[in-house]
């Protein structure tokens, strides 16, 4: 007898009188994973990742526009002139905010958050744009406007962008 | 002559038309087909809309579809060009996130304008019902978001959307059961519609009490993931009347307009702005501006948006200059984009209630136009003498966004 491993099923949908596929509606299905692995280069990020196991939070200047960006970007996207780095103290305002309730497990940081939780998007005093990261506060507390400051964590982590978060300032 | 002229002439001459179209059905799993499966279906469809018994006459392929990872298939556009027999004729495939479908269309537009072929066959389809979990969807569409800074903080797209929606809320008093109007009326308007895939009959309070997802977003206001396959045949109408005997009996539906407009990946990156889309705005103004749209409210009889979310379609309104920014909640709560109201749009059922298979969503919803400026809708939502529809269409959180107009000519 012959055996497929993967097998998960096999059955017949169905087909009305003069159905042109009659022939084919015999329909077998299979349980297959695909597993990638990568080395994943942080490029000319790295030494924003590398700062923060030194829990300081580096942002990029632009020497041409004076917009500073948190998230980094090496290249001015107004200027395309490279840009410099200079370090913000950490504290900054929720602009915006969702509280979520399931998490994607993107990896094995985020697969081990607690559910609900809550993604921020805060200006840091001194930056330009908002950096998006978790909030580790109650739900309920969490407001547009609020006060917040990065918390810096030893690890260990999988991915270093989970070396910080948000927490709401005292 | 001088040179401009004689392009602005030659673009009255190959203005594309919709020959005919064709899809299958959306659901949530097609057990029975793969990919090639259901574009085969979808095509099959096609050429008896168009009355054609094949396709020997089609100059071009035009492949639309997003994910190798949903598709589990790397250069599927190749393999469909294969399954549907256009080989030798010439393929491209395009791709635009959520986008993917109307970028396809308008890349279609240009190579009927140019002259590089007279007739083109748009083919789009995805499997993104149940071949894998909602937790991988999720990290698979998380994928499109910013690998090292969004997806590995643990963002999705529902997140982002839902940012967005709470900040819409904060500057404009936007409030949870006006985008509950949408997730309800596109599920109703998809029990009008053969070929969608979850038609509901939700009450608002229906959509309020579903589970909480993302907050402000329920589960109600979250779009399908879908199985399925879609295709347009353009060309342009000498090339039309020569080939298919349907084309000659039904009014003409030219594809006039085309517009796509760019924003930050990063929804961060565009503070200030966090409530609504700047990449719609612009895609909107340039397809009017080559439609010769001033009023689009009074101008356009029939619309798909891109309802991704409930929400979504309010910013759209907005950013489609239908309604001024802030006043898309109470317009749509009033009923103005209802069957029967001033504008109705997703009269398919939009991503809500048709579903979304992404590589098909944007020719889809090409499709539901055409239905309607032909008139063979079903008449539980054929708009009444609709003579200018509009497809919105965008990808991530309007990274990329593509507004398509359609007109019948008689």
């Amino acid at each position: 007898m012959a055996e497929v491993t993967s097998r998960k099923d096999i059955q017949t949908v169905s087909s009305g009188d003069g159905d042109p596929w009659a022939a084919f509606r015999q329909i077998e299905r299979l349980t297959l994973s695909l597993t990638q692995h990568y080395t994943h280069t942080l490029g000319k990020y790295s030494r924003f990742f590398i700062e923060l196991e030194q829990k300081r939070f580096l942002a990029t200047r632009c020497e041409s526009c004076g917009r500073v960006c948190a998230p980094p970007r090496p290249l001015c996207p107004n200027c395309l002139q490279p840009t410099h780095w200079v370090e913000l103290t950490g504290a900054g305002t929720v602009e915006t905010y969702s509280v979520l309730h399931f998490s994607p497990g993107s990896n094995a940081d985020v697969a081990a958050l607690t559910t609900p939780y809550v993604l921020a998007y805060v200006l840091l005093d001194g930056a330009s744009t908002l950096f998006p990261h978790l909030l580790r506060a109650e739900p309920e507390q969490v407001t547009i406007g609020m006060r917040v400051r990065i918390a810096y964590v030893d690890g260990p982590v999988e991915h270093p962008i989970h070396l910080m978060h948000f927490i709401p300032m005292e | 002559m001088s040179r401009r002229d004689a392009g602005a002439d030659t673009a009255v001459n190959r203005l594309p038309v919709i020959v005919g179209v064709g899809m299958t059905k959306f659901a949530a799993e097609r057990l029975d087909a793969s990919a090639r499966d259901l574009m085969a279906e979808a095509v099959l469809a096609l050429l008896a809309d168009a009355g054609m018994s094949d396709l020997k006459a089609v100059q071009h392929g035009l492949c639309s579809y997003e994910s190798d990872h949903f598709n589990k298939q790397m250069t599927l556009a190749a393999i469909l060009h294969d399954t549907l027999g256009l080989i030798p004729t010439p393929t491209v495939r395009v791709e635009g996130g959520g986008a993917t479908g109307a970028l396809a269309l308008r890349t279609a537009w240009a190579y009927v304008q140019s002259g590089l072929c007279d007739s083109i066959l748009v083919y789009g389809c995805e499997t993104n019902g149940r071949g894998v979990s909602s937790q991988t969807a999720n990290q698979l569409f998380a994928l499109s978001a910013d690998f090292d800074w969004e997806m590995m903080i643990g963002g999705t797209y529902t997140g982002f959307y839902a940012a967005m929606m709470r900040a819409h809320m904060h500057r404009y008093g936007t409030t949870p059961d006006q985008f509950a109007h949408v997730a309800a009326r596109n599920r109703r308007n998809a029990g009008f519609n053969p070929l969608a895939q979850k038609p509901m009959d939700l009450t608002i309070d229906d959509v309020l009490a579903s589970r909480m997802v993302a907050d402000p977003y329920r589960l109600l206001d979250c779009s399908l993931l879908s199985d399925g396959a879609a295709a347009v045949l353009l060309a342009t109408e000498d090339w039309a009347r020569a080939h298919s005997p349907r084309f000659r009996t039904r009014p003409t539906v030219a594809y006039v307009a085309t517009g796509c407009g760019t924003d930050t990946m990063r929804l961060g990156d565009r503070y200030p702005e966090m409530t609504n889309f700047r990449a719609k705005q612009a895609a909107a103004e340039q397809s009017y501006r080559m439609a010769g749209i001033r009023t689009p409210l009074e101008e356009i009889d029939v619309a798909e948006l891109y309802d991704s979310y409930s929400g979504v379609e309010i910013q759209a309104v907005e950013d489609l200059g239908f309604v001024p920014h802030g006043q898309g909640g109470a317009a749509i709560a009033g009923g103005l984009f209802d069957l029967g109201g001033a504008l109705p749009v997703n009269t398919s059922g939009g991503l809500l209630g048709r579903g979304a298979p992404v590589g098909a969503t944007g020719i889809a919803q090409a499709i539901e136009i055409a239905l309607q400026l032909w008139g063979e809708a079903d008449s539980r939502r054929q708009v009444p003498n609709a003579r200018r529809g509009l497809t919105d269409t965008h990808a991530g959180i309007a990274t990329i966004s593509v507004v398509n107009i359609f007109e019948r000519r008689d």
